[in-house]
């Protein structure tokens, strides 16, 4: 390994990005990012969701152009202005989704696009079938070349890509989440091809939330938050921890917490009360994803689930609000043993999920404010299933203003709504059907800095009326504000933190995370 | 893009005393939120303008009764066709229902059993032909293209299995007059059928938490779903109102035809989903309203009738038929109003900010 390093250490720069900015309609993405990779290293891109890393990528692999900074390779300046050209340089992705062609076979994939022809244009299957083996072998694996894409593994399809790859003369490859998709013995061998290629002079540039990964395979990370640069970090001198703080910052300005943290507000968002219990839960499970997971939950309190994205919180919020099937464990609410098997079941009793991700599961595109807002409560106001208009647009007039909500009118359809005014109308559905526990996972992302602080006001008066509140969540001044924390890694409860035993910089929490 | 630019955030209610609209601006703002809708009447009114100048038998009491006659099948069959394309299904099976209908209905004439009861049973069956596809696509998950086209071929080879001969006439006086002959309050029967299933349908589709619910599930499945709508009931009832429809378009064409044949009926289900997109429904699910489906399969069928006046032999007029309805389509559900509005909009933006350099 140390024979390794050294190596590392006096191989030329392979690939270096000079201030890479990029910006779409009214956001900045990426507002100058640096990075420099030596040949043959391994090199960890880091960040939370919307840090930047998919922008990065995307500007990498030649789908975005940038709108400024330079991107070298072996010291030569790179224009792409379009995916052919980054994979011409030799810069080839890997994207969490494989983009095989499943039904032609391991050899044809790996070719695509340039079969090899004899006289004219036939197919020398020869060639391909030798080539594309010999593609495979560096890589570790010996497949059935002839056979369709479609037959194999998804470690083994992973496989097939990295041929593709290393087949067009690759020097950098870009590694989106390769793992999200393996069982663990498959990763092992994923990380054994993966050095054996860095040893081989390819350069790696490897894009993962989970910090035991980044240790066991990368040697130094390069952290983005809010676009930019948070830290360069080399892996053999540093810990998890200081690669999560740097991850999760400490952009505490002006919000709720910042207030709360320097004595001016109550900085709880509950009530803390711990007199009557609304849920309890035992051994709750879905094969992997969450297991084992035990807690109690009272009425009127602002519970918080933690822990880096895919740990588990939100798969968790889902299983409690009926959205997915349970395999394992007890619920009870309210003082009955309850089983949901749709979200219907969990509503029935006063639950009400705020989705994560908003526009594929939280509203309906095309319908007005008012339709979204009392799509969970139609039968509140309707008689033998007759909707009565008036009193739906009086509860929706009443709550888009109650809530803050910036509409032109109540029928303004919801897609071209902001997205934190979009949330408000997702909540509002929730207060028109006056549910008890509200579930919100991921309840600001993709929202506003002023939309945020609504949002958690508006939290907070639901908890003071009494109300229940779950918040999952992988935003770190976000858990803080709960009255409890549960902290979540690899589907299992790791950790549960009172509020007041958090430290003003939450080190408690990120201490728990990796 | 442009569709982009055109969603954009409209403005707040607090900018809006900032506003002061110029009567023109006013006009435009006014025209743009009617054009999508009553863009379809337009072109109804457009063609019956055409057809009037073009042949002189256009605009006449008889002819008039002729295209409706003929249109009201097809509208009954829309209806239903519009609710399962809302929910973001299709329904390919309802040409077959409709013969299954004829034939059912002519049998159980046969059998001697009175008018009343053998379109209750007819009917019947047909919503249970319906409720099999609801099945197919709720419970089995067999997309709906698929389950459909199955049942297309499966219901149409039951109705040929079952009348055992090439047609079987109906001789019912009663049937033939309350479907076909009949009328009431000067409106013959047909008319009256298809004007009281377009607006029930209407009421249904706009007034009622089953509506809603097909709007949303038909938007965003999972958002339905997740809000606790009862997205496999609603399905089931879906499919099985277009079953029943179709069977009662059935009753229509017997009892024009008076006669049940399990050849009635073949490529209606095609001019009815034509009919609904270009009511400006979408495939996709979730957007349009009866009513246009129904004006959809009027324009449709006022052309052809136009073109039959004229002349034009039928291969010509499927031609020009497929381009009516590329470009309805287009103007409406592609956003096609929307795009040409936005590049005028964008037009007439730019003159101004250059009038006023």
């Amino acid at each position: 390994m140390s024979l390794d390093t050294d190596r590392r250490q006096d191989a030329p720069e392979e690939l270096r990005l000079d201030g890479i900015m990029k910006g779409y309609l009214g956001v900045q993405a990426l507002k100058g990012v640096s990075l420099s990779v030596k040949r043959g290293g391994i090199h960890a891109l880091a960040g939370q969701n919307g840090a930047g890393k998919s922008t990065l990528v995307k500007i990498l692999s030649g789908a975005e152009i940038p709108d400024g900074g330079d991107i070298y390779l072996g010291g030569e300046l790179q224009k792409f202005r379009e995916p052919s050209d980054a994979q011409k340089a030799g810069i080839h992705t890997i994207y969490q989704e494989l983009s095989l062609v499943p039904s032609l076979s391991v050899a044809e994939n790996i070719f695509l696009g340039e079969l090899p022809k004899k006289v004219g244009t036939v197919v020398n299957w020869q060639t391909m079938a030798a080539e594309a083996r010999k593609a495979l072998a560096r890589v570790g694996f010996d497949l059935d070349v002839r056979r369709a894409v479609s037959t194999f593994s998804v470690a083994e399809q992973q496989a097939v890509e990295l041929a593709k790859a290393l087949h067009k003369d690759a020097r950098v490859l870009l590694l989106d989440e390769p793992t999200s998709t393996l069982p663990l013995p498959d990763v092992d061998r994923l990380f054994t091809v993966l050095r054996s290629l860095a040893a081989q002079g390819v350069t790696l540039l490897y894009i993962s939330h989970r910090m035991d990964e980044l240790y066991s395979l990368c040697d130094s990370v390069t952290v983005l938050r809010d676009g930019r640069n948070a830290a360069s970090i080399s892996i053999a001198d540093s810990t998890p921890a200081d690669v999560v703080t740097a991850m999760v910052g400490k952009s505490l300005e002006g919000s709720i917490a910042d207030a709360a943290l320097r004595g001016e507000r109550s900085p709880r968002l509950g009530s803390g009360r711990r007199d009557k219990m609304l849920m309890s839960v035992a051994a709750l499970g879905e094969n992997e994803r969450v297991s084992d997971v035990s807690f109690d939950l009272y009425e009127g309190e602002v519970l918080g689930i933690s822990g880096l994205i895919g740990s588990g919180q939100s798969e968790l919020a889902g299983l409690l609000a009926g959205a997915r099937h349970k395999a394992q464990g007890h619920i009870r609410f309210d003082g009955k043993d309850v089983v949901f098997h749709n979200p219907r079941d969990a509503i029935r009793r006063g639950i009400g999920l705020l989705p994560q991700d908003r526009k594929a599961h939280g509203f309906i595109p095309d319908m007005g404010v008012a339709g979204n807002i009392t799509l969970a409560s139609m039968p509140m106001f309707s008689r033998l299933s007759v909707i009565n208009r008036r009193r739906e647009n009086k509860v929706a007039t009443d709550l888009v203003a109650r809530l803050g909500m910036k509409v032109s009118s109540i029928n303004q359809p919801m897609k071209t709504l902001s997205g934190g005014t979009q949330q408000k109308g997702i909540l509002a559905r929730w207060l028109a059907r006056s549910s008890r526990l509200l579930i919100c996972d991921e309840p600001t992302r993709g929202v506003d800095v002023g939309a945020k602080e609504d949002m958690y006001e508006l939290i907070r008066d639901f908890a003071r009326a009494g109300g229940t509140v779950i918040i999952s969540s992988s935003e770190i001044t976000e858990a803080m504000m709960c009255d409890r924390v549960l902290v979540m890694a690899r589907g299992k409860v790791v950790a549960e933190f009172d509020h007041d035993a958090i430290d003003p910089h939450g080190h408690a929490l990120v201490s728990r995370f990796a | 893009m442009s569709q982009n630019t055109f969603t954009a955030a409209p403005p707040p209610i607090e900018s809006k005393p900032t506003l002061t609209p110029t009567n023109r601006s006013r006009v435009v703002g006014i025209a743009k939120r009617l054009l999508p809708k009553s863009y379809l009447i337009l072109v109804l009114v457009a063609i019956i303008i055409i057809g009037y100048y073009v042949s002189a038998d256009f605009l006449t009491i008889r002819n008039a009764e002729n295209v409706i006659a003929a249109a009201s099948i097809v509208a009954v069959l829309a209806v239903g066709q519009f609710f399962v394309i809302l929910t973001g299904g299709i329904d390919l099976s309802v040409g077959s229902t409709m013969a299954m209908s004829t034939v059912i209905i002519a049998l159980t004439l046969q059998t001697g059993l009175n008018a009343g009861a053998s379109a209750a049973f007819t009917l019947g069956c047909c919503a249970f032909a319906g409720l099999i596809n609801g099945v197919l696509v709720v419970w089995l998950r067999i997309p709906p293209f698929i389950a459909t086209l199955a049942m297309m071929s499966a219901i149409k080879g039951f109705s040929y299995v079952i009348q055992s001969t090439s047609l079987i006439q109906i001789f019912n006086q009663d049937f033939i007059s309350a479907f076909s002959r009949g009328s009431a309050l000067f409106v013959r029967n047909p008319v009256l059928i298809f004007v009281i299933v377009a607006i029930i349908a209407a009421l249904v589709a706009k007034f009622t938490t089953f509506g809603r619910s097909l709007y949303a599930i038909g938007g965003n499945p999972e958002a339905a779903r997740l809000s606790g709508l009862p997205v496999a009931r609603n399905l089931l009832i879906t499919y099985t109102l277009s079953g029943l429809l179709a069977g009662l378009a059935g009753l229509i064409a017997a009892a024009q035809l008076q006669q049940g044949s399990s050849l009635i009926g073949v490529g209606y289900e095609l001019d009815a989903i034509a009919a609904v997109v270009v009511g400006g429904a979408s495939l996709m699910g979730g957007k349009g309203d009866p009513v246009s489906a129904v004006i959809g399969v009027f324009v449709l069928a006022t052309i052809i009738n136009v073109m039959n006046l004229v002349g034009i032999s039928s291969e010509p007029q499927l031609l020009i038929k497929g381009a009516v309805i590329i470009v309805a389509v287009f103007l409406s559900s592609a956003g096609g109003v929307q795009r040409i509005s936005n590049s005028f909009s964008s037009r007439f933006g730019r003159s101004a900010v250059s009038a006023r350099a």
